[in-house]
């Protein structure tokens, strides 16, 4: 399947776990990774399945990354009908906004007419694990759940 | 040739440097040295971010697979400058690039009278003290039962949330028992926080005083808030949502608009003095403690300013062919992490590109250091003093730091001086 990883970033976690993802994964998907920054809504394309991960800054707010990419969203009001996403938060629940910026970002997506595919979960830095331990299976699920979908299609 | 990349501060600007060149010179890899004047990696991350503030500290993880997995050297224990192991100019004879990412570990001074009294700190010192700074372990103040805290910056907030908090409110964090204890001691009655800016223009993020609200046993009292009459700010909005306790063990003064004038003690700072920009207006705090958080300088050992000055480039971080600065080092004491990251990727573009041009030399890197030196230390060597931290942490903490150099430095070279 054709799988471009999107992140929403402001330290670099995010980025790193999409690369995580990318090198678990790699003999089995064609990856594109890409920082949600340079992504053009519009030009998302369909047959591609789109997985976000995303963090959240300063008080609940979209990381920079993710920024530019939301008020494109807003202002051009694409049509994402057909497009289908996941989505992966990461988050500190020292914070009362943990995981707002996930949250944020897929009630975007989905508001433009995309489908989120299977649930968010949010990695939280406190609890001592890994994010990548927390993904790779959550990761699975979703593909196996975005390959059925798309061959009902 | 594979080119020779010295970066001089192993803190998080050096680190994101190292990680974007990896990542632009893909397939024709420099080899990275970061060099640290301590036996520990990390920098401002160690210690600048608050003991508290563990999620932020978390980036490590990312940093670490630049030593772990990228092939990027850690040369600790070695101090670069006029009066260091190794002047600038040697370092740069064996590498073809010397980055400096060394921050700004100096509080900035006020100029005011009084500042050397005992009692007045530094925020930037009494942070590196709770963090248990080798440099700095005994650098902090006798807080008394009132406090000062001059600046309302995101430093001045960690300063004043520590200060707050009570003792059994470090639960996974990394802040020592010696510093609670003693914050502990003072029974801390009063602190005042006094900033420049009205309410709406200071410099705190919102989200730092909210966390400030979840502490127990505070009482607030925000004054000042006419200077911000009929304004509209998250700021402004978290100061006044904040929510005093029924039964407060201290009080917290949020002052709005002041500007500090002098401290004044026989010895000992008793008193802050303030007074408003324009004059009509002074404010005296009687204090047994003042903290000042007004921001950064450089301490002096790299001679920053003259580089600075002489710099051909100093928006791309171009000091002179071969020689460049990045972080805090380059821009000022501005901007937070991923500020820095953003600053770090553009100074690594500049040098990827420089690369290019660079006639080839065969230099000799970390080999020629090594040779010199028998007191380095290496990233093994970080690893089992990160492995002993961890594994001596009290009850609730992540790590015990190791706050005495010689410590460090015995598990640091511990593995060196038997391998053959």
């Amino acid at each position: 399947m054709n799988i471009t990883l999107l992140f929403g970033t402001e330290t670099g976690n995010s980025e790193m776990l999409c690369e995580d993802i990318e090198s678990e994964f790699e003999g089995d998907h064609d990856f594109t990774i890409s920082s949600l920054a340079d992504v053009d809504p519009a030009a998302m394309e369909t047959n591609t399945f789109h997985v976000v991960v995303c963090s959240s800054y300063g008080d609940g707010e979209l990381p920079a990354s993710a920024q530019p990419f939301a008020d494109k969203v807003e202002k051009t009001k694409p049509d994402l009908t057909g497009l289908r996403f996941a989505i992966f938060g990461l988050g500190d629940s020292d914070y009362e906004t943990f995981g707002e910026g996930s949250h944020q970002l897929a009630d975007l997506l989905v508001a433009a007419g995309a489908t989120q595919i299977g649930p968010r979960i949010v990695h939280d830095v406190q609890s001592g694990d890994l994010a990548e331990d927390v993904a790779y299976p959550w990761f699975t699920e979703r593909v196996a759940e975005a390959e059925a979908a798309m061959e009902d299609a | 040739m594979t080119r020779k990349i010295a970066i001089v501060g192993a803190g998080p600007s050096g680190c994101y440097l190292a990680q974007s060149l990896l990542k632009l010179c893909k397939g024709d890899e420099p080899q990275i040295d970061m060099i640290d004047r301590l036996p520990v990696p990390y920098g401002l991350v160690r210690y600048g971010v608050a003991a508290d503030h563990q999620g932020t500290k978390a980036v490590t993880r990312q940093f670490a697979r630049l030593f772990e997995r990228q092939g990027v050297g850690f040369v600790g224990n070695l101090s670069i400058g006029a009066e260091g192991d190794l002047t600038l100019d040697a370092l740069r004879e064996a590498y073809d690039v010397v980055v400096l990412a060394a921050g700004l570990s100096r509080d900035r001074k006020l100029g005011l009278e009084g500042e050397d009294l005992d009692g007045v700190i530094g925020a930037g010192t009494l942070t590196r003290c709770w963090n248990d700074h080798p440099d700095h372990a005994d650098d902090t103040v006798t807080h008394g039962k009132r406090v000062v805290i001059v600046g309302q910056g995101n430093v001045a907030m960690d300063v004043l949330r520590i200060l707050a908090k009570g003792a059994g409110e470090f639960e996974g964090s990394d802040l020592s028992d010696t510093h609670i204890d003693r914050i502990a001691a003072a029974g801390i009655e009063a602190i005042d926080i006094v900033g420049r800016s009205p309410a709406h223009l200071a410099k705190f993020d919102p989200v730092m005083v909210k966390e400030i609200g979840k502490i127990a046993g505070l009482k607030f009292e925000i004054a000042d808030l006419g200077l911000s009459e009929g304004q509209d700010d998250p700021r402004l909005e978290a100061v006044t949502g904040l929510e005093s306790s029924d039964d407060p063990r201290c009080t917290v003064t949020f002052r709005f608009g002041w500007t500090p004038t002098r401290f004044v003690g026989e010895g000992h700072v008793t008193a802050a003095h303030f007074a408003r920009a324009d004059g009509t207006e002074t404010l005296d705090i009687p204090c047994d403690a003042v903290i000042s958080a007004v921001g950064f300088r450089a301490d002096d050992t790299l001679e920053r300013d003259a580089l600075v000055a002489a710099a051909s480039d100093i928006d791309t971080g171009r000091l002179a062919p071969g020689l460049y600065a990045a972080g805090w080092f380059r821009r000022g004491p501005r901007g937070t992490i991923p500020e820095n990251r953003t600053d770090s990727q553009a100074v690594a573009e500049a040098i990827a590109a420089d690369l290019a041009d660079m006639p080839e030399v065969d230099k000799p890197g970390s080999a020629a250091l090594f040779a010199r030196f028998d007191h380095l230390t290496d990233y093994a060597g970080w690893q089992r003093i990160d492995a002993h931290e961890q594994a001596s942490a009290g009850e609730g903490r992540v790590r015990r730091k190791l706050a005495d150099r010689a410590e460090m430095l015995k598990l640091a070279l511990k593995a060196m001086e038997t391998t053959p």
